[in-house]
């Protein structure tokens, strides 16, 4: 891997981050909040109003526009293909965190398919 | 409560995602592709290239497709499980791979090919993982 292409493998990892931290908070400040009937129109809008006025929802929104940002960035400097199947590495973020949070027991299948997306990376790294 | 049966309806609405997914992507990308590639090294240069990036009209198509996925996402999740969405969805990095070969002329070696596979492979793995842990609970 060159220098240049560190750095931008770096900043994904951070995207990747930032995408499990908008999801973190945005599930906390969902959770918070009581469950609503999908079919009631008044009570759909109750839910919004609560949701925004929820600072777990903020905190998330405010890593989604950074992620955001930054993805931009990254797509001006390489190919299309290679930083979209890298950013696949937030769902083993994702899946660690809620197994270190939620205290899931940590199932083969998770680590088999947590271990096939990284060697996948590295497959697409290396070409 | 049992949300896991996938009608033909939902399944379009998942594959109507993966579209958006596709198209956001390949709009993001098109509004950073500019004539003349400006040279980045302090902060006034991201502003500078943010400028530009907000002016093109693939940034904001992109936006409003990243939107409107987001909207059909929910819709999708309040009638399915996560761990039968994921899978159907995780069908998206087979067509941004070919959108960035066909569109954007870039190229994917063998080797890429076989990486983007495992990856598909893994998330599916992943994803009904939990979907395994949800049906030992109920």
């Amino acid at each position: 891997m060159k220098e240049g292409q560190l750095f931008i493998f770096g900043l994904i990892v951070f995207t990747s981050l930032c995408d499990t931290f908008r999801e973190l908070f945005l599930k906390s400040g969902v959770n918070a909040l009581s469950q609503f009937n999908p079919g009631d129109i008044k009570g759909v809008i109750l839910f919004i109003l609560r949701l925004i006025r929820t600072p777990w929802v903020w905190i998330s929104l405010f890593f989604g526009f950074l992620s955001l940002f930054i993805w931009i960035f990254i797509l001006s400097k390489v190919d299309l293909n290679f930083a979209f199947s890298l950013d696949s590495m937030h769902y083993i973020f994702i899946a660690l965190a809620s197994q270190w949070i939620l205290k899931e027991k940590v199932r083969w299948m998770r680590w088999g398919g947590t271990f096939l997306i990284v060697l996948g990376i590295t497959l697409v790294t290396m070409s | 409560m049992s949300k896991r049966k996938l009608t033909l309806k939902i399944f379009l609405f998942l594959l109507l995602s993966d579209v958006l997914e596709t198209f956001h992507q390949f709009c993001f990308k098109k509004s950073t592709l500019f004539e003349e590639t400006p040279h980045l090294t302090g902060f006034y240069d991201l502003l500078l290239f943010f400028k530009l990036v907000f002016s093109s009209p693939f940034f904001w198509m992109g936006l409003l497709s990243l939107i409107l996925m987001f909207i059909v996402w929910s819709a999708i999740l309040s009638k399915i499980d996560l761990s039968v969405a994921v899978p159907i969805a995780s069908f998206s990095y087979i067509l941004v791979a070919l959108v960035s070969v066909l569109f954007l002329h870039e190229t994917i070696t063998l080797l890429r090919w076989i990486g983007i596979f495992l990856i598909l492979t893994g998330v599916i793995f992943v994803s009904v993982s939990s979907h395994v842990k949800e049906s030992i609970l109920t």
